[in-house]
C-alpha cells in the first residue's frame, strides 16, 4: 500500500492550473459584485441604511420629544423651531416621525427575520419527514392560513388580550401577532423547495451514511435554501411594515402613546386639507422605507439568480476596450 | 487565424482524397461549391472572470451531402460554434468572422433576417429532445408550423401530407394518427425523430446536429443515427455533427475536426484522424476511450489536467500544459494548423506532427499506468466470500388511476425476481436501457429494510434481521455509494473537509482521528491534501468525482455501489477516474456494483455483468464471455448498437436496430418480455413463436452441446454464463439488420 501515498499527477496539474488562473471566485464575492452592479438596488440599500440611522440618531437634532407638548405652537406648519411642524396637540412632528420610523423598522426587521426562520425550520422538517408528519404539519399550516388574521389582531390588541396588554408594549404585541400570521406562505414555498432538494444526491448520500435526520435538515437543507431565505427576508420586512401601517391606520395596531408611521398617517387622514404636512411627511417616510426595500429586493434577485444577465455584454466591453 | 504561408496543394483530379474538403483553411474565398463555409469565426463572452474567448478562429468548408464531425471535450467551443452559425447566441456575445451559406453572409444579419434561413436552408437538431418540443402543441402542429413559416402559400392538405411523409421518413409508425399526438405521448427517441422531421421539413442544405444522441439509450441512439443517415440521404443535406463521442462520428462522418480550447487542432478525413492522428490531443482522446470490442485490458490513457481558461490568450500551444511531449519550443506561440507529411488534406496544429504517426503507441506517449492486479484475482471466485447477495428481490409499484377513488389498473414490475451475488474483490455490473430497472435495483440495495420483498444480504447480515439501528449501521458500514453527478452529490456549502468528515463523525470518530483519516483519503484518491478547505465548485468535474469516491471510502466499506460514476465526465477525465477505480479495487480489495449505460466502460472495468430488461436479468456471466459470445438476442442487440471508434469497422459491421422502445408496463408481454422487439422472434416460424408468447424463459446455463460432452467424456463444468432465451441460436430478422457498405462512403 506504499504507492497509495503518491499524489496523482493529474491532480497536481489541475491544481497548478486552478491556482494560476483566477477561476476560483467565492460565491459571496460573485453575489456581492452582482448586487453592486445593480445601481437601483445600491440606491435602495443606501436609502434604507440612511433611514435606519436617522431613526436612531435623528432624535438628537431636536430638543423636542414625542410626549412634550408645546403650548405656543399648536398645529403649526414647519418652522425653524419645529422642523416639520406640530400636531393638533402641539407635539413636534419631527420627533414623532423619528420615533415612528424606528418602531416601524423594528417591527419590520423582527417580523421579517423571525418569520422566515420559523418558516425555514417548519418547511424543511415537513419536507424531510414527509408522510404523516408532513400531513399533520400541513394541516396546522392550512388552518392558520384560513384564520382571519385581521380579527385576531383586532382582538389581541384591543379588547381580548387585556392581560397581555398590561405586560407588553403594544408594538411587541403587534410583532407577536404578526409573526403568528406571516410565516405560512414562506413555509409552503420552502417545503416544496426542500422536497426537490431532498432528491439531490448529497442528501441521499448523507442518508445512506446513516446521518440522523435532524442533522440533515440543519446542515444540508436550511443552508441550501439560503438565497431564497434572503429574498424572503426583505419581502417579509416590507410586508410587515405595510401590515403595521395598515393595522395602525384602521386603529387596531400600535396604540398611543406608542407612535409608528401607521399611527401618524392614520391620525392625519382627516386633516389632509387643513394640515397637509401631518399627512405627507409620514407617508413619504413610509414610501421611502418600503420603496428602498423593494429596490433592494430586485438587486438581490439579480445577484442570486444564476441566469441573470447582470454580467453585461461582451460586445459592449470589447468596444470599450478598443476605445481605451 | 490560420496561417497564410501554407499553400493549398493543387489537387483537382477525382480521387478518394477529393472528399477531404475541410481543406480551404488558408483561402480567403470559400471553396467552390461549398454549401457552408466558415472563416475565422471568433466568439467572445463576458463572465465574472473577464472576457472569455470561447471560439478562436474556426475555418471549414462543408460540401453538399457530406458530413463533418466536430469533436472535442466540453468547453472546447464546439456547441458555441454551431450556435454562432445558426445565429442563436445571445446578443451579449461578440461574434466576428464570416459564415457563408451558399455564398450569402449570415453573420451580422439581425434575428428577423436570420429567420428566413433558419429552418429553411439551415436547420438544427438539439441535444435534449425532452425540452426541444413545446408540450402544449401536437406534434403535427409543430411540424406544420415549420412548413407554414417558410411556405406561406402551401395549402393545408399539402402541409398535412408533407407532415405525414416526414414522420414516416423518420420511422414513426402510423404517422397519420401520431400527428395529433402530444410530445409527452412520445418517448425520448421518438421525440428526437420528430425533431429531425421538423429540421428536414424544408429540405435544408445544411443540418446542424448538436450532440443529437447524447441523451438517449444506446439502442435508441442506433435508431436515431440511422434516421439521421436516411434523412441525409433523402434530402442530400450536408451535416455538421457535433459530439464528444468519437464512436458516434466514426461511422457517419466524412471529415473530422478536433477542437481544443476554442481552436481546431486537427482536421482531416475520418480515416486519417482515427488511424493516423498527428496531434497528441487527438491521440489521447482516442486512447482514453475504452473499447467494447476488445477483451484485452490495458489501462486507459488519461490526459492530465484540464483545458485552459480562455480568459487569457494562450501564449504557447494551448495543449502544452497537458501534453506529455511538451518541449521548450511548444511554449513559443500557438502552432498553426499545418498539413502533415503524407496526408495532403490532413492538418494538425502541432510542431511535432511530423514525428507522430500511426506507429506511435499512445500508451507510451501518455505513460498510462500498468493495470493493477488484485490479490483476489488469483483466488477462484467460488472460494471468495460473498459481500452482497440478492435473493429473489422484487419491487412492484401499483399503477393507479382516478383522482378521488384510486383504481388499480396495473402493476409496474420495476424489479422482478432478481438474484445475484458479488464476491470479494470483484466488479459486478448491471447494464440495460433506461427503464430496465437498474436504478431501482440499486435503491432496493441501498434502502434495505426488513419488509422488503426478497432478501438482501450485505456482508453476511440479512435485511430480515435489520430491525434495530445497530444492525442497520453495521450493514451501512459495509456499503457505500458513488453518485452519477459529482456536482449534485456534494453539498455546495460544505468544504471538502466537511464532506469527508460527515461519515466519520457519524461513525463516532474523535477529531484527531478524523483529521488523520481525511488526509489519508485525499492521498488515496490522488488529491492534494491541502485542498481540504476548498469548496466543491472550486474543483473540476473529475476532481469532484474523486472527492465523492473518497467520501464513499471513508468508513472502509467492502462494497462500493457506483451509479454511472463516469457518465457525467469528459472522456479524458473519465479515463483517469476509471484507472483510479481499478487501482482502488486492486489495492484495497474492494468489490464494486456498477450500473452504467456505457458498455465499453463496463467491459473495461468489470469481471461479471448482468443484462437487465424490464426488471429481469436476461443474461448474466463473466464479462468477456457475455460480450464475446452473447446468447440472448437483447444482449446481441445492445452490443451491436454501441458505436466503436473505428471507422472501417463501423461502416462494415452488421447492426441490429431494435424496433421501437421499451414496452409500457401496462402492455408488458405475457411470455418472454423481449418478444415484442426481438429480432429472433420476428424471424421464427409461427409454431415456435407460440412458445415465446406463452412461456417465460428461465435463466439457465447453456447446455453443453452433445459433441462437447462426447469429447470430454463426462459432465463438463458449465462456463459462467446464464441466459433466458429459448432460441439463442435463432436466425435474426433481416429487416432489423443494417449494414453500411463502404462503397456508400467512398463514392466520389
Amino acid at each position: 500500500m506504499t504507492n497509495l501515498n503518491a499524489v496523482d499527477a493529474a491532480a497536481v496539474a489541475e491544481e497548478a492550473h486552478l491556482q494560476n488562473a483566477d477561476v476560483v471566485i467565492g460565491k459571496s464575492t460573485i453575489i456581492f459584485r452582482r448586487f453592486m452592479r445593480n445601481k437601483t438596488a445600491v440606491a435602495g440599500l443606501v436609502v434604507f441604511l440612511g433611514l435606519t440611522v436617522f431613526s436612531f440618531v435623528g432624535g438628537f437634532f431636536t430638543p423636542w420629544d414625542k410626549e412634550t407638548i408645546d403650548p405656543f405652537n399648536i398645529a403649526m406648519p414647519p418652522s425653524g423651531e419645529h422642523f416639520l411642524g406640530t400636531s393638533q396637540a402641539g407635539i413636534d412632528l419631527y420627533a414623532m416621525t423619528v420615533e415612528g420610523t424606528r418602531i416601524s423598522i423594528l417591527i419590520g426587521l423582527i417580523v421579517g427575520l423571525v418569520s422566515v426562520l420559523i418558516a425555514a425550520v417548519y418547511g424543511c422538517t415537513m419536507a424531510y419527514f414527509g408522510g404523516k408528519v408532513d400531513k399533520v404539519m400541513l394541516f396546522v399550516l392550512e388552518a392558520l392560513i384560513m384564520m382571519p388574521a385581521l380579527l385576531v389582531v383586532a382582538v389581541a390588541t384591543s379588547g381580548g388580550g387585556a392581560g397581555l396588554k398590561r405586560d407588553l408594549p403594544s408594538w411587541l404585541l403587534l410583532i407577536i401577532v404578526l409573526l403568528v400570521f406571516s410565516w405560512m406562505g414562506t413555509a409552503r414555498l420552502i417545503r416544496s423547495l426542500s422536497m426537490s432538494l431532498m432528491q439531490r444526491d448529497y442528501v441521499k448520500a448523507a442518508q445512506y451514511m446513516g446521518v440522523p435526520p435532524r442533522r440533515i435538515v440543519w446542515r444540508h437543507l436550511v443552508p441550501n435554501i439560503g438565497s431564497l431565505l434572503v429574498l424572503d427576508i426583505t419581502r417579509g420586512v416590507t410586508g410587515a411594515v405595510l401590515a403595521e401601517v395598515a393595522f395602525s391606520f384602521i386603529g387596531i395596531g400600535i396604540k398611543v402613546p406608542d407612535v409608528s408611521l401607521g399611527v401618524l398617517i392614520g391620525s392625519a387622514t382627516s386633516q389632509v386639507q387643513t394640515f397637509p404636512w401631518m399627512f405627507w411627511v409620514p407617508l413619504t417616510v413610509m414610501f421611502l422605507l418600503t420603496g428602498s426595500l423593494a429596490m433592494m429586493n430586485d438587486g438581490l434577485r439579480d445577484a442570486f439568480d444564476p441566469s441573470s444577465s447582470s454580467i453585461g455584454s461582451a460586445r459592449k466591453n470589447s468596444a470599450k476596450k478598443k476605445q481605451a | 487565424m490560420s496561417s497564410e504561408t501554407y499553400l493549398e496543394p493543387a489537387d483537382s483530379r477525382p480521387s478518394p482524397a477529393d472528399r477531404l474538403h475541410i481543406a480551404g483553411l488558408d483561402r480567403s474565398l470559400p471553396m467552390d461549391g461549398a454549401v457552408l463555409s466558415v472563416r475565422d469565426l471568433n466568439v467572445r463572452f463576458n463572465t465574472e472572470n473577464g472576457l472569455v474567448h470561447a471560439v478562436r478562429g474556426v475555418d471549414f468548408d462543408l460540401m453538399p451531402g457530406k458530413t463533418l464531425g466536430i469533436v472535442g471535450e466540453s468547453g472546447s467551443g464546439k456547441s458555441v460554434t454551431s450556435l454562432a452559425i445558426m445565429g442563436l447566441l445571445p446578443t451579449t456575445a461578440d461574434v466576428s468572422g464570416s459564415v457563408m451559406l451558399k455564398g450569402k453572409e449570415l453573420l451580422g444579419l439581425n434575428d428577423k433576417a436570420m429567420c428566413a434561413y433558419r429552418g429553411n436552408d439551415i436547420a438544427m437538431v438539439f441535444q435534449d429532445p425532452l425540452s426541444s418540443l413545446t408540450p402544449v402543441y401536437t406534434v403535427g402542429a409543430q411540424i406544420t408550423e415549420a412548413l407554414t413559416i417558410h411556405n406561406p402559400t402551401m395549402s393545408k392538405q399539402a402541409k398535412e401530407a408533407r407532415a405525414v411523409e416526414l414522420l414516416s421518413m423518420v420511422g414513426i409508425p402510423s404517422p397519420k394518427d401520431r400527428l395529433r399526438a402530444f410530445p409527452h405521448e412520445f418517448s425520448g427517441g421518438m421525440r428526437q425523430r420528430v425533431m429531425i422531421a421538423i429540421a428536414i421539413a424544408n429540405n435544408p442544405r445544411v443540418l446542424v446536429a448538436d450532440e443529437p444522441t447524447t441523451a438517449l439509450d444506446v439502442t435508441i441512439q442506433a435508431q436515431v443515427l440511422e434516421v439521421l443517415h436516411t434523412a441525409q440521404e433523402e434530402t442530400g443535406a450536408a451535416v455538421v455533427m457535433i459530439t464528444h463521442d468519437l464512436g458516434v462520428v466514426a461511422g457517419m462522418a466524412d471529415d473530422i475536426m478536433v477542437m481544443y480550447a476554442g481552436k481546431p487542432v486537427e482536421t482531416g478525413g475520418v480515416d486519417d484522424i482515427y488511424y493516423n492522428p498527428r496531434m497528441p490531443y487527438t491521440m489521447g482522446l482516442l486512447g482514453a476511450v475504452p473499447r467494447v470490442d476488445v477483451a484485452e485490458k490495458a489501462s486507459l490513457v488519461p490526459i492530465e489536467g484540464i483545458p485552459p481558461n480562455l480568459v487569457r490568450t494562450p501564449t504557447g500551444c494551448s495543449f502544452a500544459p497537458r501534453c506529455p511531449l511538451v518541449s521548450e519550443a511548444c511554449l513559443n506561440g500557438e502552432p498553426a494548423l499545418a498539413p502533415v507529411p503524407g496526408g495532403a488534406l490532413h492538418r494538425a496544429a502541432c510542431i511535432k506532427s511530423a514525428s507522430l504517426g500511426a506507429d506511435v503507441d499512445v500508451h507510451e506517449v501518455f505513460s498510462a499506468p500498468p493495470r493493477p492486479e488484485s490479490r483476489f484475482d488469483l483466488i477462484p471466485r467460488e472460494e471468495r466470500r460473498a459481500v452482497l447477495q440478492l435473493k429473489d428481490v422484487r419491487k412492484h409499484f401499483p399503477l393507479t388511476k382516478g383522482a378521488l377513488l384510486k383504481r388499480r389498473i396495473g402493476t409496474v414490475k420495476a424489479v422482478d425476481g432478481l438474484s445475484f451475488d458479488i464476491r470479494e474483490g470483484e466488479c459486478f455490473s448491471i447494464v440495460g436501457e433506461s427503464g430496465s430497472g437498474k436504478t431501482t435495483t440499486l435503491l432496493e440495495i441501498m434502502e434495505f429494510h426488513s419488509d422488503q420483498d426478497g432478501e438482501v444480504v450485505i456482508g453476511g447480515i440479512s435485511n430480515k434481521d435489520a430491525a434495530d439501528a445497530k444492525t442497520k449501521s453495521a450493514m451501512r458500514k459495509e456499503l457505500q455509494m458513488v453518485f452519477q453527478d459529482p456536482t449534485g452529490a456534494l453539498d455546495p456549502r460544505f468544504t471538502v473537509y466537511e464532506v469527508l468528515a460527515e461519515p466519520l463523525q457519524n461513525a463516532g470518530l474523535a477529531k484527531p482521528a478524523i483529521r488523520k483519516r481525511i488526509m489519508e483519503l485525499m492521498e488515496l484518491v490522488g488529491l492534494q491534501p491541502d485542498h481540504v478547505n476548498r469548496f466543491p465548485n472550486q474543483f473540476s468535474g473529475g476532481q469532484r468525482q474523486r472527492v465523492g469516491i473518497a467520501r464513499a471510502l471513508a468508513v472502509n466499506p467492502r462494497l462500493v455501489v457506483l451509479d454511472e460514476p463516469v457518465s457525467a465526465l469528459d472522456v479524458s477525465v473519465q479515463a483517469g477516474v476509471i484507472n483510479l477505480l481499478d487501482k482502488l479495487r486492486a489495492e484495497l480489495g474492494l468489490s464494486y456494483l456498477l450500473v452504467a449505460h456505457d458498455l465499453s466502460v463496463v467491459r473495461h472495468i468489470s469481471n461479471r455483468v448482468a443484462v437487465m430488461y424490464l426488471g429481469k436479468i436476461v443474461e448474466i456471466g463473466e464479462v468477456d464471455r457475455v460480450f464475446d459470445n452473447p446468447r440472448h438476442p437483447y444482449t446481441r442487440a445492445l452490443l451491436s448498437a454501441i458505436p466503436v471508434p473505428d471507422p472501417h469497422l463501423e461502416r462494415t459491421r452488421e447492426r441490429i436496430i431494435l424496433q421501437g422502445d421499451l414496452p409500457s408496463p401496462l402492455e408488458a408481454p405475457k411470455g418472454c418480455n423481449f418478444a415484442t422487439r426481438c429480432p429472433v422472434f420476428a424471424a421464427l416460424p409461427a409454431a415456435k413463436k407460440e412458445q415465446c408468447l406463452t412461456l417465460e424463459p428461465p435463466l439457465e446455463y447453456d447446455p453443453p452441446s452433445a459433441a462437447a460432452q462426447a469429447l470430454e467424456a463426462g459432465p463438463v463444468p458449465a462456463p459462467d454464463q446464464q441466459f433466458a432465451c429459448f432460441f439463442p441460436d435463432g436466425e435474426l430478422d433481416e429487416d432489423m439488420l443494417v449494414v453500411h457498405e463502404t462503397a456508400d462512403h467512398d463514392a466520389p
